[in-house]
């Protein structure tokens, strides 16, 4: 975690805030730039519709996991071969990391506001940008969940904090490189793909 | 890699290619920054603003805010993640504008009323935000960017959120079907 | 043709090439002497005390502290948790696992920082990454942790809150051999946190979502 306290190494690679290439301020610049660039791909692929959203939990409409898991593969492939260039130094890239208790408890306290909100914290701004009242309500409410967060800190700070296991890689947990690891994720990608191309067409509806 | 006769079908971009972009868009954001991308974290900043605003006093106490400022050196609103969330909103709605998507409007299935609808938002996205605040972060914080570097947090956390999803999924069936 | 066949078209060749590819070659680069050089005069490779402290008394699993004094000095006296590889031994295979690797932080101890610069030095050149040296070394350690100087009253309050932290913290790490350290460690993830008051300012990307 230290790693990126002192990193303002003379080398040309990414990342580039970390190695101290381009300021701060353009880096929120970026930011800026990088926020539009999500929020266009996230409505353009139908992410600020709740019930486009919620088709994945029931067959009719696989949009999510389509553009989640080719997202999550497409960037770990750059990063892989950009690594594998020289062109980025991974160590320096920001690994969650894992707090075990929290993650799963956290994870399922988020999957059930997905199911009965339809939305996820980043489609609903989406949604809320194109008009979408249920999705502006949605941001309302994740305002309200922080503050109960932050208000009762106390309460579930030992919770927040149990078994923090670092910033541990999937693959090295597993045993296997970081390749092998993406291979077989690309594999099980593209069969569960085939499997909701399957579920489509077997559960059709109209597109919402 | 575009077949026109698929995507002229939908309304929207085909979803291997949104994919793509997508993870193009995370590469440029952890190339760039050397982090993923995120959405609570903004309303987290929002809200250690408005706690320190409205209650200067007991949000400097407070274990939530004082964690924050720990990873984040002065103004808690200029950070990347409020920056990003603001280019969502921009891009959304340029993206909403080129597509003629631009309408005020209550999205629901016919089984429910609006109101109900608007209800269910509201405590889903309460659920969430306290969720991604406990799980570090949400779909697109840990899940996403998680597990595109391969965190094992982000997977775990992936897994929780739609395994919860698909089991609660059959009680809430009338609200979306 | 689908999308989806495309897709794989594209994906799985590529999946194949970075699973083929051995992943020595897929890590960081070696580093030249120049750079080198600037990552030493930029004093880098530093971690403070306190730092450190909080670490330890947080049961940080991301830290490995590698005391690189001889074993004779391990013996005498450890930090909590570090393991002994004496600079003689540095390049052994047996050790490779445990430098080269991209999980923890590893942080080299020596008396001074002059053994432990060394070690740096090697490993960096090697090419390895997440390596660091316990600024001043154990007798900085000394001072700072389990002899902390009370600051003048004229002093900021910053130099107080360190100077509490570090009491309590050297209060809790006071004794720290290296056998304790083991058991603390196994058990390490459902042991309730020592009280320490005032952690220190830590800098991190800030992360998450």
């Amino acid at each position: 975690m230290i790693a990126r306290l002192h990193d303002k190494k003379t080398i040309t690679m990414g990342p580039l805030v970390t190695n101290g290439i381009i300021s701060e301020n353009l880096n929120l610049f970026l930011a800026f730039i990088i926020g539009i660039g999500f929020g266009f791909v996230l409505e353009q692929s139908g992410f600020s519709s709740s019930r486009k959203l919620a088709g994945i939990f029931y067959g009719y409409d696989t949009v999510v996991l389509k553009v989640f898991f080719t997202g999550a593969i497409t960037c770990m492939l750059g990063l892989l071969f950009f690594s594998l260039f020289g062109w980025i130094d991974l160590s320096l890239v920001y690994i969650n990391p894992t707090y075990l208790t929290s993650a799963i408890v956290g994870g399922i306290i988020m999957g059930a506001g997905f199911i009965i909100g339809g939305y996820c914290p980043g489609t609903s701004f989406c949604g809320a940008a194109i008009g979408k009242l249920d999705g502006l309500i949605f941001v309302g409410g994740l305002f309200i969940g922080v503050l109960i967060f932050g208000l009762g800190y106390k309460l579930w700070e030992g919770l927040y904090m149990a078994k923090n296991l670092g910033s541990p890689k999937i693959s090295s947990v597993l045993g296997l490189s970081d390749g092998i690891f993406a291979l077989l994720l690309i594999l099980a990608a593209l069969a569960m793909f085939w499997a909701a191309e399957w579920a489509e067409k077997k559960f059709p509806r109209e597109e919402y | 890699m575009t077949d026109t006769k698929e995507i002229k079908k939908t309304k929207y971009l085909n979803p291997y290619v949104g994919g793509v972009l997508l993870g193009l868009v995370l590469l440029s954001a952890n190339f760039i920054a050397g982090r993923g991308l995120g959405a609570s974290g903004a309303i987290k900043s929002v809200v250690v603003t408005t706690m320190t605003t409205v209650a200067p006093s007991s949000a400097a106490n407070s274990g939530f805010v004082k964690e924050f400022r720990q990873s984040h050196e002065g103004n808690p609103m200029k950070t990347w993640l409020v920056f990003e969330m603001l280019g969502v909103l921009v891009g959304g709605f340029l993206s909403g504008a080129v597509a003629g998507r631009l309408k005020l409007k209550v999205e629901h299935s016919p089984k429910i009323t609006s109101r109900k609808r608007l209800i269910l938002a509201l405590t889903g996205g309460v659920l969430f935000g306290f969720g991604s605040q406990l799980g570090r972060g949400c779909t697109s914080g840990a899940a996403l960017s998680g597990m595109a570097v391969l965190s094992l947090g982000g997977f775990i956390t992936m897994m929780a959120i739609f395994g919860t999803a698909f089991a609660l999924a059959y009680f809430f069936r009338k609200n979306w079907i | 043709m689908k999308p989806l066949k495309w897709l794989a078209l594209f994906i799985i060749p590529l999946g194949l090439v970075i699973a083929a590819v051995p992943p020595n070659t897929a890590k960081p680069y070696k580093l030249t002497a120049d750079q080198l050089l600037a990552e030493a005069n930029t004093r880098t490779q530093y971690v403070t005390p306190d730092v450190v402290a909080d670490m330890i008394v947080n049961k940080d699993p991301s830290l490995q502290l590698i005391d690189v004094r001889s074993q004779d000095e391990f013996e005498k006296y450890s930090l909590s948790g570090a393991i002994n590889i004496p600079l003689t031994d540095l390049l052994s295979e047996k050790y490779t696992d445990i430098l080269n690797q991209d999980v923890k932080m590893n942080v080299f101890y020596s008396n001074g920082t002059v053994t432990a610069n060394e070690a740096w030095m090697l490993t960096r050149q090697l090419g390895y990454s997440n390596i660091y040296v316990l600024e001043g070394g154990l007798n900085f350690w000394f001072d700072s942790i389990l002899n902390p100087q009370e600051p003048a009253s004229t002093s900021p309050d910053e130099e107080f809150a360190k100077y509490d932290f570090r009491k309590s913290a050297g209060a809790v790490l006071g004794g720290g051999g290296a056998i304790q350290a083991q058991a603390d460690q196994l058990s390490a993830a459902s042991s309730p946190k020592p009280a320490i008051t005032g952690a220190p300012k830590k800098k991190k990307v800030a992360g998450g979502c």
